[in-house]
């Protein structure tokens, strides 16, 4: 199946076509192989230059069996230690003979390898990625090396109180799901990695298969060619048949309250979180409360001004409601300059999200979150790695940069009535969870 | 790109007109960006006022204008999805910012009257303070022990020197900054002969006759600085020890070198440091010996100039050029047990580099990798136009060509020979974050034998290289190794 989606050129940004303009402003190509692997080819302005996005569908979410958190991120780590044609020395050979720029991330949902380099090395590059998605093999002496590259990674991480703080918010909001853990893992469970060799290889042979993979090159790329390129090299690459059970979390039981007790002196932070649902670009639920995130918590907001601007009582402020396969959490991070503020800036977060529920947001207030949101993703395209970074989060969700299109339409017909309506099912006390920080007194 | 006058370093500032520098990369694209460089920055805060730089630029990036509050500025900036950013270096203070054509009116007036008519009101300079405050004391101090050894390295390599104090500045020289100092930095500081301006993207035709008219507001030229006098050279072995109760422990060592872009070793080195350990980069030897083979941290990585925000970024920034350049290897933190094994691997890669330079086959292979790379670094406009920048302050060629033309004449000899006569390892400063710092200073003083134990069978030639790791000698006495309670850190 090949659709190609014409650029569709007009004006301004927020006017101009009697049909409204798509937010995503490249023509890209998608293309499924008989295989279940799917390429999204994107040309863009920036020449010389190619940005490859692989992104496979398996992140800590698939991490169904207990004591293997962390686990999605680890076998990131597996994936740069070679095959019997490229061992690791002569991958590295071959990614600095492009002068390439090559790194990986995992998140909750999806786990994605990226490669930016010059537009001649685009087949090379396609076929050392197809070798070790195809032919990874590692021993267990590197298995348990890496697995402590991994633990090195946790300790690094570890200084920051608000990773210790997402932590634990996660932990204590979910029960069943896996989402309870981060991407990072528990700290037991990143110790014992090194003991989960044959764990490791049965995760690769379960997630990394084609149906489960979406290629992106986006930048100087000709869409012919990749895709020749991509049959040539990935064509054989057999389908898989394992579908995780990823437990579902039962409804919110009541309200919950956790506490860190930070070992250093440090300032306290407040999160105050809500069930949210999972992502969608059919329905307003999810594109509401990313309205309300901004309405409420960014820069421009009473509250900001409130509190960070008028008052001094916070030095950060930001609410986050990230697209995610399942239902995750809305929720409203505040770093507070004193202990003492701290229940005060709890309290006027609350209010500001009954707020919502009790009176209509303003028109004009409503239109210019909107505004915000599509000159901010504009903004954000401003070169090709920009580009296939963008689309990788989406594709991870719907395999398509259609989704993008269809969830800013959502932004657009999103009305006040619409915002009280998902802030009153939402922000149940019900499914609240809050989670506090504080450190040792100090200076 | 037209760079309609070259920019000569501050030395040769006087010589130049007072005219402000415009360099402009016009395209097609509906995103217009600007980049606003003047060129002072910390080096020229007061001694008892470190951080004067610093706060003047967030009071004019982060504060209201004469006619519009901080609270109006973000209002107005909202629905534009704009933002001004401001950071200070040593030597230049960068104000950059990025509109979507459609609101480039809109944009450009909230833009140059942030720059050129500052309202100075008291409460943005309390905010403003707070928050460098916290910066220093939380984010840096409290909440990031590789970011905080890095920051240290770079005070103490400069001790004694104006580039030996923290951008941010000092807990108690931020107190001491009043609204008159920082008018007074602004006026004395912020002028057209200091002044360089970028702009790229499809702006209107006169737009840049606009921007010259509009910043001859500010006075013609700078008020004089103190003269540059050259840092003093780091000697011998030193350690400076950050007690903290944390998990890790961090390593930062490095020095000064005397090789900045357009040094005829320059490209030399930039080959060396990508085989030994280029930023976030696997492959090099720091990173393939520490982290690959042995598993010891997250990374190893190595660098010839001032790298700044190393955790956060995987490119270097443009708009940090100095007139003194440093050497520096990071180590990520590391588990207690293997610290001082960690720190003589370090240690044994880098005396190994100069004992026995690189090989032909790396030589070629790193020459033909930074020679490519290079291309990646200015994927976006603010960073061609910062890069053109920096170049212009280095009096070389745009950068990519200067790279990649100085590259094509380069020779495995001329790189073996520019490691020798710049990197040494006999005088060194070396910070470390760790707790129980009385424990490893002891265990360091005493060239304690540290021997490495593993979760896995390794090769016999790693084991044979860490026998002689696990005593590697280095020379320190008791007064090279000092301890801090890091709650005197930049207070």
């Amino acid at each position: 199946m090949r659709v190609l989606i014409p650029l569709l050129l007009c004006g301004a940004l927020l006017s101009g076509c009697a049909s409204r303009k798509k937010i995503f402003p490249y023509a890209y190509e998608q293309h499924d192989f008989p295989n279940g692997l799917r390429l999204i080819t994107v040309p863009t302005d920036y020449p010389g230059v190619v940005a490859l996005y692989i992104v496979v569908q398996a992140g800590s979410r698939n991490e169904v069996e207990p004591g293997k958190s962390g686990f999605a991120h680890l076998f990131e780590h597996m994936m740069f230690r070679g095959t019997p044609d490229y061992p690791p020395e002569k991958y590295e050979a071959v990614l600095k003979d492009a002068g390439a720029s090559s790194n990986a991330y995992t998140t909750d949902d999806h786990t994605a390898y990226h490669t930016t380099f010059s537009k001649e090395d685009l087949e090379r590059i396609l076929s050392l990625e197809a070798d070790r998605f195809q032919h990874l093999e590692y021993s267990e002496a590197v298995f348990r090396t890496e697995a402590l590259a991994v633990l090195g990674e946790y300790n690094k991480n570890s200084a920051q109180p608000v990773e210790k703080l997402y932590e634990v918010l996660r932990d204590t909001a979910f029960d069943r799901h896996t989402y309870k853990h981060t991407t990072m893992g528990f700290l037991k469970d990143i110790q014992d990695m090194p003991n989960h060799f044959e764990y490791s290889r049965q995760f690769f042979d379960r997630y990394y298969r084609p149906e489960y993979t979406t290629i992106i090159a986006a930048g100087d790329v000709d869409r012919a060619r990749t895709r020749a390129l991509v049959e040539k090299y990935w064509g054989g690459w057999k389908r898989g048949s394992y579908r995780a059970e990823v437990p579902q979390e039962p409804p919110p039981s009541g309200a919950r309250t956790n506490h860190v007790q930070w070992p250093t002196p440090t300032l306290p932070w407040v999160a105050v979180a809500f069930r949210g649902p999972a992502y969608t670009d059919d329905q307003p639920d999810q594109a509401a409360l990313d309205l309300i995130s901004f309405l409420g918590f960014s820069p421009s907001s009473e509250l900001y001004h409130k509190l960070y601007i008028e008052e001094q009582k916070v030095d950060s402020l930001e609410a986050e409601n990230p697209d995610r396969v399942d239902p995750n959490l809305f929720t409203v991070y505040a770093r507070v300059k004193k202990d003492s503020d701290l229940a005060y800036v709890q309290d006027q977060i609350l209010a500001t999200l009954s707020g919502f529920r009790e009176k209509p947001v303003e028109k004009e207030r409503l239109e210019a979150v909107k505004s915000h949101l599509r000159y901010s993703f504009a903004l954000s395209l401003n070169n090709s790695q920009a580009v296939a970074a963008t689309l990788a989060r989406y594709v991870a969700l719907r395999r398509t940069p259609e989704t993008i299109n269809l969830l800013y339409d959502q932004y657009a017909r999103i009305t006040p009535g619409d915002i009280q309506r998902v802030a009153s099912r939402y922000f149940a006390e019900n499914g609240r969870v809050i989670v506090t920080l504080r450190g040792e007194s100090g200076k | 790109m037209k760079l309609r006058t070259a920019l000569l370093g501050l030395s040769a500032a006087a010589m130049l007109n007072a005219q402000p520098k415009i360099i402009e990369m016009p395209s097609d694209s509906p995103l217009i960006t600007f980049r606003v460089v003047f060129q002072t920055g910390a080096a020229a805060d007061p001694e008892d006022k470190p951080g004067l730089a610093n706060l003047t630029a967030s009071l004019l990036a982060q504060g209201g204008t004469r006619a519009l509050t901080y609270k109006q500025i973000l209002d107005a900036m909202f629905p534009m999805a704009t933002t001004v950013s401001g950071r200070v270096d040593k030597e230049m203070t960068v104000f950059s910012g990025t509109t979507h054509v459609d609101n480039l009116e809109a944009f450009y007036k909230l833009f140059q009257s942030m720059l050129l008519d500052p309202g100075w009101r008291e409460e943005d300079l309390t905010r403003l303070r707070d928050d460098a405050v916290n910066y220093l004391r939380v984010s840096l101090r409290g909440n990031n022990d590789e970011e905080l050894g890095k920051e240290v390295l770079y005070n103490e390599i400069y001790a004694g020197h104006p580039y030996g104090r923290h951008n941010a500045g000092a807990v108690s020289g931020l107190k001491k900054i009043s609204m008159e100092d920082i008018k007074s930095f602004y006026s004395a500081n912020y002028a057209q002969e200091n002044l360089t301006i970028g702009i790229a993207g499809h702006y209107p035709a006169g737009f840049v006759s606009r921007l010259r008219t509009d910043f001859a507001k500010l006075p013609a030229r700078a008020a004089s600085r103190a003269a540059w006098r050259d840092p003093s050279p780091v000697k011998g072995l030193r350690v400076t020890m950050i007690e903290k109760d944390t998990r890790g422990v961090a390593i930062s060592l490095g020095f000064p070198i005397d090789v900045r872009r357009g040094d005829p070793d320059f490209p030399a080195l930039l080959v060396a440091q990508a085989c030994f350990g280029q930023h976030r980069t696997s492959g090099g030897r720091l990173f393939s010996r520490l982290r690959e083979a042995r598993g010891l941290n997250y990374g190893d990585y190595a660098y010839v100039e001032y790298f700044p925000n190393g955790m956060f970024r995987f490119e270097p920034e443009p708009n940090l050029a100095r007139r003194s350049q440093i050497f520096q290897i990071w180590i990520r933190p590391v588990e207690p047990a293997t610290a001082h094994f960690a720190l003589r691997a370090a240690l044994f890669e880098f005396d190994k580099l100069i004992r026995e330079g690189l090989s032909q086959a790396e030589f070629d292979r790193w020459r033909n990798f930074v020679s490519k790379n290079v291309n990646l670094l200015m994927r976006t406009k603010s960073a061609d136009l910062g890069y053109a920048i920096d170049s212009a302050y280095y009096g070389i060629p745009a950068y990519r060509e200067y790279v990649q033309k100085s590259l094509a004449g380069l020779t495995l000899e001329a790189v073996n020979a520019a490691i020798r006569r710049h990197l040494q390892s006999r005088n060194l400063q070396i910070v470390i974050v760790a707790k129980d710092c009385k424990r490893l200073r002891q265990s360091l003083l005493s060239n304690q034998v540290s021997p490495m134990a593993y979760n896995s069978p390794k090769p016999a030639a790693l084991l044979d290289e860490d026998k002689i790791i696990e005593r590697y000698k280095i020379e320190l006495t008791p007064s090279s190794v000092r301890i801090v309670e890091v709650d005197s850190v930049f207070e």
